[in-house]
């Protein structure tokens, strides 16, 4: 790709001394990579590259003139105001009804059709450009002594041969040094985008340190801008720069995140119709390109430190959602609108898509060793199985419950929960069937004693759960599901069934799928999650089915197997249903 | 929790280029919490107090307004008994483009200009309404009483 063309042939044989040619990277040569640019390393500033390179990045692609009235369009491309396409009537477009969005206006760099409502001036490159103008104008008076011979070396669009006659460039000369000459001859329409620059001393120029003379010229421009390169928002140098249809740029996160609060520009004050999926507009390709070129070192550092700050500090890595009960897995649907969760979503779903739900502390109890928190200790991590954005930026998630966890440490960050989480798993199956070789053995010999004593109510399954083995619990418990559906129950609809799958023949699950459609306290299947086994909970489910079927009878409570689980009575089925809230 | 880089920025600038008759002081152990004070605006009927505010940055900052009440008493239509202020920028006029200093400005100037159309205090207001000088009056009492210096 070197060999497009031969700069020293370029120069005339004349005795002027020719600087080094540039070793040109092969990409200078390649035009139809352009956007490719910020991918590509920084280069060292003191180069003839480098001066045509970075002239090149505030060069409008239709008149090759350093852009004057620039307009960043939707599609992320920036050209001269004046360099904009006519606008021509759009079609299939119906909304918005003005007239502006009726009307589009072909991007000259990329083709795409962007509404004409969408191209007003790019607030952040006009003010660079007005430094730009007035630094170099000022820098090439005060170095006028330093005259340059410059060369425009076009470059054919494409690797097809070119005649001699055609290759002509113009030939100018200025003072200032490169950077300054190349920008002055970009600004007297004698240098076009394509092509590169040939640079000699004019005859008569003693300057030897050329290099330190642009090298310091390139400092003082870059800090002239340097301001212009900071987002409002969050201060820092913009990372990944997003345009505003009314001008004003920002890093991305931080605009997408002020449109999370509202949807009108932190700046103008405008409304901003932008797709809530900023994810996918397109970066200001200009600014993104100068940044990259001009602080390599400062985007490199911002990248870095966005994903640190996003990141919890410490272990604080899980995202914790107080809203709801989830339950092992099972879905759970939900609707996103504070803003505060519409990040924490986003940031989930541009992770491992997962993150912990916790329901409310209501009664205000102490949570273990974190005390009294606004959230129950233990939940549930979800794991994002679809995410839909509506077009007014809420979401409709759509989650199934991964495992059951408990939190160990607890924060914030930007507005939400997160925390460390420790997962709470069933102890082995071993341990399992030791638990309910003694549990049945003390029970039944408990029983035997108190019956003998003939009590009113002895002491039989119906009271007292413990007497079961884990297997005749897992039978009386779906022997009640079918039992219910023989008398369609309403909570056994075909529809919850659909949204949460058949009644499950594993003991171990089965739990979580009851508590899913049956409609009790929340508060009671809360006790499902901090069960380490399948007997405690195949219990607690048990002891549901015995507090509903027994509701008119009741109950008296029996010696402390029935703990855990009482009956608030009452009449009418739903009522004590809905009504079945823990006095435990 | 590491403190964003907007609020060192801010803070820095708070304390490089102050704003005349205003002063921002964050808190040594909690850096998003300011002890703030104004001086009350010259012809103004609060001019010669100094009145101390707090200002507290929320977790969203500066996606959400900073919280900001006056601790020293004021008799103001737009402040309340509980030092809460009525001012647009600090509700649903918010935005992250605006910053501390901004917020201080705005309320040194509510100070110059009360507003008793769009109380918070309703009392102060209907009594500035009613009678106006005397509602001066009795703020340059309270400014002399509370805002000592
Ligand atoms: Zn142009
Ligand atoms: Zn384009
Ligand atoms: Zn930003
Ligand atoms: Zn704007």
């Amino acid at each position: 790709m070197n060999t497009v063309l031969c700069r020293s042939d370029a120069v005339d044989g004349t005795s002027t001394p020719c600087l080094p040619p540039p070793a040109t990277p092969s990409y200078m040569v390649d035009h139809h990579v352009v956007e490719g640019i910020e991918e590509r390393p920084a280069l060292a500033p003191h180069t003839d590259t480098d001066a045509r390179l970075l002239v090149r990045l505030i060069q409008c692609r239709q008149c090759s003139k350093p852009f004057s009235s620039p307009v960043t369009m939707p599609c992320g491309h920036t050209v001269c105001q004046r360099c904009l396409p006519a606008p021509q009537r759009r079609v299939n477009i119906s909304y918005p009804q003005t007239l502006d969005h009726q009307l589009g206006i072909l991007c000259p760099v990329c083709g795409q059709e962007n509404s004409t409502a969408d191209c007003n001036v790019d607030v952040t490159v006009s003010k660079i450009m007005a430094l730009l103008v007035d630094y170099v104008s000022r820098w090439t008076a005060k170095h006028a002594e330093v005259v340059l011979t410059l060369e425009e070396v076009p470059q054919p669009p494409n690797d097809a041969l070119i005649s001699e006659k055609e290759m002509k460039g113009h030939v100018a000369q200025y003072g200032g040094g490169r950077l300054a000459g190349t920008f002055q001859m970009a600004v007297d329409g004698l240098l076009d985008y394509w092509a590169d620059v040939a640079y000699s001393k004019s005859p008569g120029c003693e300057k030897d340190d050329l290099e330190d003379l642009d090298l310091d010229h390139f400092n003082s421009l870059r800090d002239a801008i340097s301001t212009e390169m900071d987002c409002m928002v969050c201060y820092n140098t913009m990372l990944d720069p997003t345009t505003t249809p009314c001008g004003h740029t920002f890093c991305r996160h931080c605009l997408m995140r002020t449109l999370d609060h509202s949807i009108i520009c932190p700046v103008c004050r405008r409304d901003v119709y932008l797709s809530p999926s900023l994810l996918y507009q397109p970066k200001n390709h200009c600014l993104a390109s100068i940044l990259d070129q001009v602080w390599p070192e400062v985007v490199a550092a911002r990248k870095h430190t966005v994903s640190e700050e996003e990141r919890p500090e410490g272990a604080l890595d899980v995202p914790l959602f107080v809203c709801t009960l989830a339950l092992p897995g099972m879905p759970c649907f939900l609707h996103i609108f504070e803003p505060r969760y519409r990040l924490m979503m986003r940031r989930c779903m541009e992770g491992n898509r997962k993150f912990g739900m916790l329901m409310y502390n209501q009664a205000s109890t102490s949570q273990g060793d974190l005390g009294v928190t606004r959230f129950l200790e233990y939940g549930t991590l979800l794991h994002i199985v679809n995410f839909q954005l509506l077009p007014d930026g809420r979401s409709l998630v759509e989650t199934v419950g991964v495992s059951r966890f408990r939190v160990i440490e607890h924060g914030m960050l930007d507005g939400y929960d997160v925390g460390r989480i420790e997962r709470v798993d069933d102890i082995s199956l071993g341990t399992e069937k030791r638990l309910e070789a003694t549990e049945v053995g003390t029970a039944q010999s408990q029983a035997a004693l108190y019956n003998a004593q003939h009590p009113p109510v002895p002491m039989t399954a119906a009271n007292c759960p413990e007497l079961l083995t884990t297997i005749e619990l897992f039978q009386a418990c779906k022997q009640y599901i079918l039992d219910m559906r023989a008398r369609s129950a309403p909570w056994l609809s075909e529809r919850l069934v659909r949204a949460y799958g058949d009644c499950p023949d594993d003991p171990a699950t089965f739990p979580y799928w009851f508590a899913a459609v049956l409609p009790i306290a929340e508060e009671q299947k809360y006790l499902l999650l901090r069960t380490t086994s399948v007997r405690e909970r195949l219990k607690i489910v048990y002891m549901w089915i015995r507090r509903i079927e027994g509701q008119r009878l009741l109950l008296p409570r029996c010696g402390g197997y029935i703990g855990n689980i009482l009956a608030t009575c009452m009449g009418g089925f739903h009522a004590s249903l809905t009504a079945f809230i823990s006095t435990s | 929790m590491a403190l964003p880089k907007r609020i060192i920025k801010e803070t820095e600038r708070l304390m490089a280029e102050p704003v005349k008759g205003i002063s921002a002081v964050p808190h040594e152990d909690n850096l998003r919490y300011f002890d703030v004070t104004i001086e009350g605006p010259e012809q103004s009927p609060y001019e010669g107090g100094v009145f101390k505010l707090e200002l507290f940055l929320p977790d969203d900052y500066p996606m959400t307004p900073p919280k900001i009440r006056f601790l020293t008493k004021i008799y103001h239509p737009n402040i309340d008994r509980l030092g809460r202020i009525c001012l647009d920028v600090l509700k649903g006029n918010w935005s992250p483009a605006l910053q501390i200093r901004t917020i201080l400005l705005s309320i040194q100037a509510l100070l110059g200009a009360p507003n008793p159309d769009d109380p918070l205090a309703n009392d102060v207001a209907q009594k500035w309404k009613e009678d106006q000088n005397a509602a001066i009056e009795t703020a340059r009492q309270w400014t002399r009483e509370h805002a000592k210096p």
